[in-house]
């Protein structure tokens, strides 16, 4: 069984997510069945698959440096308050 | 008044209307039918109105227009036109105004097509029915009582009503296929790398696509034309030569070769099913060839796509954290609150959607869960590989239904998720697919048919698909 009783809110909290004890709940219902129906993949014949596979859509080229010399200059530029490469960023507490 | 996006770009390439007049027909449009609709969020009509003249004049210089001249396109909220919102229909981006321009929006007006306006979407493209959006539901033009399908509901449902003759949508697990099938129009979905992304605000990096809905298949071949090709800002983006789609389509489909998955038709109903044989049937009188082809691993690929893209999303959206990205919360006195409160505007929908990925990707469910959906995927695309040694394309319905009600669903949403049965097949597959209305229910309600193809060679489909909508 891959839903643990807690998990909803363990993972709740590791991501960041608060929720109250009706939502918890409401999730928890709503993730069970979703589980149940995810294990159908455990059925399936993986083992001849590797663990890492380029697969078949994948594609491979060659990597390209790209350079873009204003890049800088136009993200700092985002910025209200900045003083030559360095920008002020907000406070957060 | 000029329907299709061929007919509206030759009509002000030679002067026989002006994108001026083209613009001020679809604005009058969007006023008569959005406040029933729902399709537009913003429209952007000064600014529309301001570049058809633009157009306009340029023409009488003499110049030659873009390929789009004068079409007036929505966009999804999810793609950045630069000083413009882009929300993902959600709470948490309110007041977020795109910095720079995507490439698709670039690719756009470089062929001088008009943007009218931001169109509705599921919130963070997390959905099927366009439900979840924080401007509330798009409505189905053909009932305003149907969902357009989703997550590019606004989209579809833009260019079912006129509004448009084309608009722009995402399509990860059907996004545009779906909403186009259940508003009766045309969705293509290219080949995973054909569109840049640049500019796109993720939700699951290995199925995001760019896709297009459009009133004719012609016009979806012509955007697709504009749209594909590599962007050295997207590096998932492929370096391969663009076809002519909208001039490559052939006399007639003598000899195509049609892959119909054994089983594909079981538990279906029996209105969506009798019109997908009565389109095999049509496509057999065009010339084409059915064939039978076992892909044993497809019925996997839904649950497949519910953990992989969760997964994703779980990673792509903690950006949005009060810091880089979002809502910041002005109330917290330490940084656990902090985060949390500033995540509080997510809607119920992506946070589940969160909590799934993050479950699937705990340590003691990474091997069973994950892992396993990433092999099953491999599986998956393999069988597609050995379908498309034997067919050119392969038929299946776009989605089990027609549009269904608003509302309905509520307390199954395992049932909303199983919509997605045909269409994420390609998004897990990498394929390249293409909705086209093939009828209606007798309730009125548009059915689509799809076409699957392999990757780079969305060629084919948009042939089988444009010689379908002819004899349709």
């Amino acid at each position: 069984m891959i839903l643990e009783k807690d998990n909803v809110s363990k993972c709740a909290a590791m991501t960041k997510i608060r929720l109250n004890a009706g939502e918890a709940e409401m999730y928890e219902n709503e993730l069970k069945d979703l589980f149940r129906w995810v294990e159908e993949l455990s059925k399936v014949d993986t083992s001849a698959v590797p663990e890492t596979s380029i697969g078949h859509a994948a594609y491979l080229r060659p990597d390209e440096p790209v350079v873009n010399e204003k890049l800088a200059d136009t993200l700092v530029g985002e910025f209200n308050e900045q003083q030559g490469h360095c920008a002020k960023v907000k406070k957060v507490l | 008044m000029l329907k299709t996006v061929f007919e509206i770009a030759q009509a002000v390439q030679s002067g026989t209307t002006t994108a001026t007049q083209v613009v001020k027909d679809s604005l009058q449009k969007i006023k008569e039918l959005n406040p029933q609709i729902n399709a537009f969020i913003e429209v952007w009509e000064e600014e529309a109105l301001a570049r058809a003249a633009d157009i306009d004049a340029r023409r009488e210089r003499g110049e030659k227009l873009g390929a789009l001249a004068g079409v007036p396109v929505g966009i999804k909220d999810n793609i950045l036109y630069k000083g413009h919102k882009a929300t993902c229909c959600s709470k948490m981006l309110e007041n977020y105004v795109a910095p720079y321009n995507s490439t698709v929006v670039e690719k756009l007006l470089a062929a001088d097509a008009v943007l009218i306006g931001r169109t509705n979407m599921d919130e963070f493209a997390m959905g099927s029915s366009n439900q979840t959006s924080v401007y509330g539901p798009a409505h189905n033009p053909v009932n305003f009582d149907r969902v357009p399908g989703g997550s590019s509901g606004g989209s579809a449902a833009a260019v079912a009503a006129e509004m448009v003759p084309a608009a722009l949508g995402t399509d990860t697990g059907g996004s545009v296929r779906q909403p186009a099938a259940f508003c009766g129009v045309v969705g293509i979905k290219p080949g995973y790398g054909r569109i840049s992304r640049y500019g796109i605000v993720a939700f699951s990096s290995g199925a995001d696509q760019v896709g297009v809905v459009a009133s004719d298949v012609k016009g979806a071949a012509l955007l697709m034309e504009v749209l594909c090709g590599r962007d050295v800002n997207d590096s998932t983006s492929l370096p391969d030569e663009v076809p002519a789609f909208s001039q490559n389509f052939t006399e007639n489909i003598q000899g195509l070769k049609v892959g119909m998955p054994k089983g594909f038709l079981d538990n279906l109903g029996e209105e969506v099913k009798n019109k997908i044989l009565a389109a095999a049937d049509k496509l057999k009188s065009l010339g084409a060839e059915l064939i039978e082809i076992d892909v044993p691993h497809a019925k996997y690929s839904a649950p497949c796509y519910y953990i992989i893209t969760s997964a994703e999303a779980s990673s792509n959206l903690a950006r949005f954290d009060g810091i880089r990205y979002g809502y910041c919360d002005k109330k917290a006195t330490n940084l656990n609150d902090y985060y949390e409160l500033s995540r509080a505007p997510f809607g119920p929908e992506v946070k589940k959607r969160i909590i799934i990925g993050a479950t699937a990707l705990k340590a003691e469910n990474y091997a069973e869960c994950y892992l396993q959906a990433l092999k099953v995927r491999e599986l998956i695309k393999q069988d597609f590989a050995k379908a498309f040694e034997q067919v050119d394309v392969i038929l299946t319905p776009t989605s089990p239904t027609t549009a269904f009600g608003l509302g309905a669903h509520k307390d199954n949403p395992l049932a909303v998720y199983l919509a997605d049965l045909y269409t994420c097949q390609g998004n897990i597959g990498g394929l390249a697919g293409i909705s086209v209305p093939c009828g209606e229910d007798k309730e009125g309600l548009p059915v689509g048919l799809q076409f699957y193809g392999p990757i780079l060679q969305e060629e084919k489909i948009l042939n089988a698909a444009y010689h379908f909508e002819k004899a349709l």
